[in-house]
């Protein structure tokens, strides 16, 4: 087992300094980062730039009589001759003009040289809403009337408590853990089957099963990768928690906590899923003939995983309908199920507890199937083997037909 | 079967279906000897070296690699460099030679002083830390060798090792692996270039779709096929000698003028020819020597009379 712990510290150290590792690991949290700020910065700067500059108003119905919160680049003008004389100036962005009769028709009429950006008619609405709030006295009845539901959602299954303004980060969260861990699942096994596609095409491969046992070589290569890729979460976990921790700043982050026991069930499926994929892929890695072809096998493999966000809708309007619990219980589509079930509501324990043990079996199998086929096919250089041959080899049947005996279990 | 055998192999034979590659091969390999495996492309070389490193598992016989079935301790004590051979690519030197050599249980402080020294050995020292896609083929050929014999194996078995190395680089690891042979290393070369053969195996083995043609000393397999004649080089009329049956010229011409070749009766020796030399007085020889046919010339005749 020493040698499978070198294997394992070495693939672990060398992939640790691939380029293409540290930009996924460190380069693209930093870069989600960096880019929703630029986002929200952007976002903001367009709202001001949007803006039309001076923007003048005409009241002919005295909702304006004595103004109230008048943006800072509002002008009044006595009537609409000034106030085309201005717009024609160019002292003026736009005018409008509020109908005598406003009260009972709502008529505002707005001229501008050019198209009204929706930030303007927004600051329009506002300025004239708290105006006619301001004349007409009882503020009560005009909140409500303005913003009937202030909403604050208790899941009663989790216990968790969230304000409306929460709502957004409700799905980012899930949605953001279910992309880390798929992008380091992928990742690490995908170096796994690369690597292995690698020694096989180099032949590095006889060198090494000359040196270690079969089965240690992939135990090592799955323990160094598996380690790498939870490096990889535990990087972008801090991001995350970094990120909801200056997230006051945000308006729909507000209110958002990441839930330990959402961590801690996030972890257990990263780490059984990986094993899973680990076997699988490793399999896949030492019987494909070219880097491309293992790519395209991989990529089926891996799509399934991603399935439950196709049916989105279900988890969050029908958490406990026939397909969801499907999808939890799939050990394929489970951690993505499980996580996103688990940050927008709940899962039932013995939903939970029968996600796990089938993921567990699974795993067991994949691994110890995996295995198997990839002693086999180690060396098998240039033949595919038929799916039935496959299939009798993870089944533990020896491969004499195939010429290779290799699967018989060395005796030593 | 003698019991110091580096490799002691017995009546081994693989198939791959329908086709058999190794049929009934039985030989030995012995501590101190340069062995080489020979045979045309296809003929089994390569199956019958992966059996006796178990990557393969023979259908039938019973192969002991120094003195055991081969087990994890073993494989530490060997040291194997397949065909079509590389190495990681984007990595440096010195960390692939120490992560190998950790593999075969060396401590990484005695794998790097042991790597650093065979760099030097080889003139690469000031290589170590570049990468290996950064050196060129014969450089790569040198390290993948060191790698080979970089903790010191008991055995090694080299596929071609001369295939894409320039002729001082083949004469380093010829040299080395001369070293080897003289410190009681068991060196198994499987090969086409014959004239490396001759100069440096002690024993070998000729397979010819996957069965035994040629086993044994080099020199007795090619005395085996000596064609009973006599090159000689100098002035005479070499037709009017007892047991001589008739003069080839050859084609090699120098100074001296030219070689021929006397083809002899089955009565007359090379002993018997020479003494008729030097009574006749009137003979001058500056080359005298058996004809014995290169093992280029043996390895066509066998692989022809198989296919013929």
């Amino acid at each position: 087992m020493a040698k499978a712990w070198l294997v394992a510290k070495r693939e672990y150290i060398t992939n640790l300094r691939r380029p293409a590792f540290l930009i996924a690991a460190f380069g693209a949290p930093l870069f989600s980062v960096v880019f929703m700020l630029l986002v929200f910065n952007v976002l903001m700067g367009a709202l001001e730039e949007d803006s039309l500059g001076r923007i003048g108003f005409v009241d002919l119905s005295g909702v304006l009589a004595d103004a109230v919160e008048a943006p800072d680049n509002f002008t009044r003008l006595a009537d609409e001759a000034e106030a085309q004389a201005a717009l024609d100036s160019g002292a003026l962005g736009a005018y409008f003009v509020v109908a005598a009769d406003y009260m009972n028709t709502g008529a505002v009429t707005v001229y501008s040289p050019s198209r009204i950006p929706e930030s303007v008619t927004d600051t329009i609405d506002r300025f004239l809403l708290a105006n006619v709030r301001h004349q007409h006295g009882d503020r009560e009845v005009f909140n409500r009337i303005s913003s009937p539901v202030e909403m604050v959602v208790h899941l009663k299954d989790s216990g968790r408590t969230l304000d409306q303004s929460a709502a957004g980060g409700l799905f980012l969260i899930p949605s953001v853990f279910a992309l880390v861990f798929f992008i380091s699942i992928q990742t690490s096994s995908g170096y796994l089957m690369s690597g292995v596609v690698e020694e096989k095409a180099n032949r590095v491969i006889e060198i090494l099963v000359t040196s270690v046992k079969p089965l240690e070589l992939l135990l090592g290569k799955v323990v160094g990768l598996g380690l790498l890729g939870l490096t990889q979460v535990l990087v972008w976990l801090m991001a995350i928690v970094l990120f909801v921790a200056f997230g006051g700043e945000i308006d729909f982050l507000q209110g958002v906590t990441v839930p330990a026991d959402l961590i801690a069930i996030t972890l257990l499926y990263f780490f059984l899923s990986y094993a899973m994929y680990a076997g699988l892929l490793g399999a896949v890695g030492a019987v494909a003939n070219s880097e491309q072809e293992s790519r395209q096998l991989a990529g089926i493999i891996s799509l399934v995983g991603i399935v439950p966000f196709f049916f989105i809708s279900a988890f969050i309007f029908n958490p406990q309908s026939p397909l969801v619990i499907a999808l939890t219980l799939i050990p394929f589509t489970a951690p993505l199920s499980v996580i996103l079930r688990m940050s927008l509501s709940t899962v039932p324990a013995w939903q939970l507890v029968a996600s796990v043990l089938i993921l567990v079996v699974t795993m067991v199998l994949a691994l110890w199937g995996g295995a198997r086929v990839f002693r086999w096919s180690l060396l098998m250089y240039g033949k595919r083997p038929g799916l039935r041959d496959l299939w009798r080899v993870a089944r533990g049947q020896t491969g004499a037909r195939m010429g290779t005996a290799a699967v018989k279990e060395q005796s030593a | 079967m003698g019991g110091n055998a580096a490799i002691c192999a017995e009546h081994i034979s693989k198939d791959y279906g329908a086709f058999r590659a190794v049929d009934d091969l039985t030989f030995e390999v012995f501590a101190g000897e340069i062995f080489a495996l020979l045979g045309p492309n296809g003929s089994g070389k390569t199956t019958t070296i992966r059996m006796v490193l178990d990557i393969l598992k023979p259908d039938t016989g019973r192969i002991s690699v120094l003195g055991a079935p081969l087990n994890e301790q073993t494989k530490n004590r060997i040291g194997y460099l397949p065909e079509e051979r590389g190495l990681y690519r984007g990595v440096p030197v010195l960390d692939v030679m120490v992560y190998l050599g950790a593999l075969k249980g060396m401590s990484p402080k005695e794998a790097r002083r042991r790597s650093l020294a065979l760099l030097e050995q080889l003139e690469l020292a000031e290589h170590a830390k570049k990468k290996v896609n950064e050196l060129s083929k014969g450089m790569q050929q040198k390290v993948q060798f060191a790698v080979t014999v970089l903790h010191q194996p008991d055995l090694v078995i080299i596929d071609e090792p001369f295939s894409g190395l320039d002729p001082v680089n083949a004469m380093v690891i010829k040299r080395l692996l001369m070293d080897m042979r003289s410190a009681g290393t068991a060196v198994v070369m499987s090969t086409h270039q014959m004239q490396q053969v001759e100069e440096m195996a002690d024993r070998l083995l000729m397979i010819n779709r996957g069965q035994q043609r040629l086993y044994g000393q080099v020199d007795a397999v090619r005395k085996r096929y000596a064609a009973h004649a006599i090159i000689v080089e100098g002035q005479g009329d070499w037709a009017s000698l007892p047991g001589v049956v008739s003069v080839e010229p050859l084609g090699e011409t120098n100074a001296n003028g030219a070689g021929v070749l006397l083809h002899l009766d089955e009565r007359a020796t090379t002993d018997s020819v020479l003494a008729a030399i030097a009574a006749a007085g009137d003979m001058r020889i500056r080359r005298f020597e058996e004809a014995v046919p290169s093992l280029n010339d043996i390895f066509i005749q066998v692989v022809e009379a198989h296919h013929g």
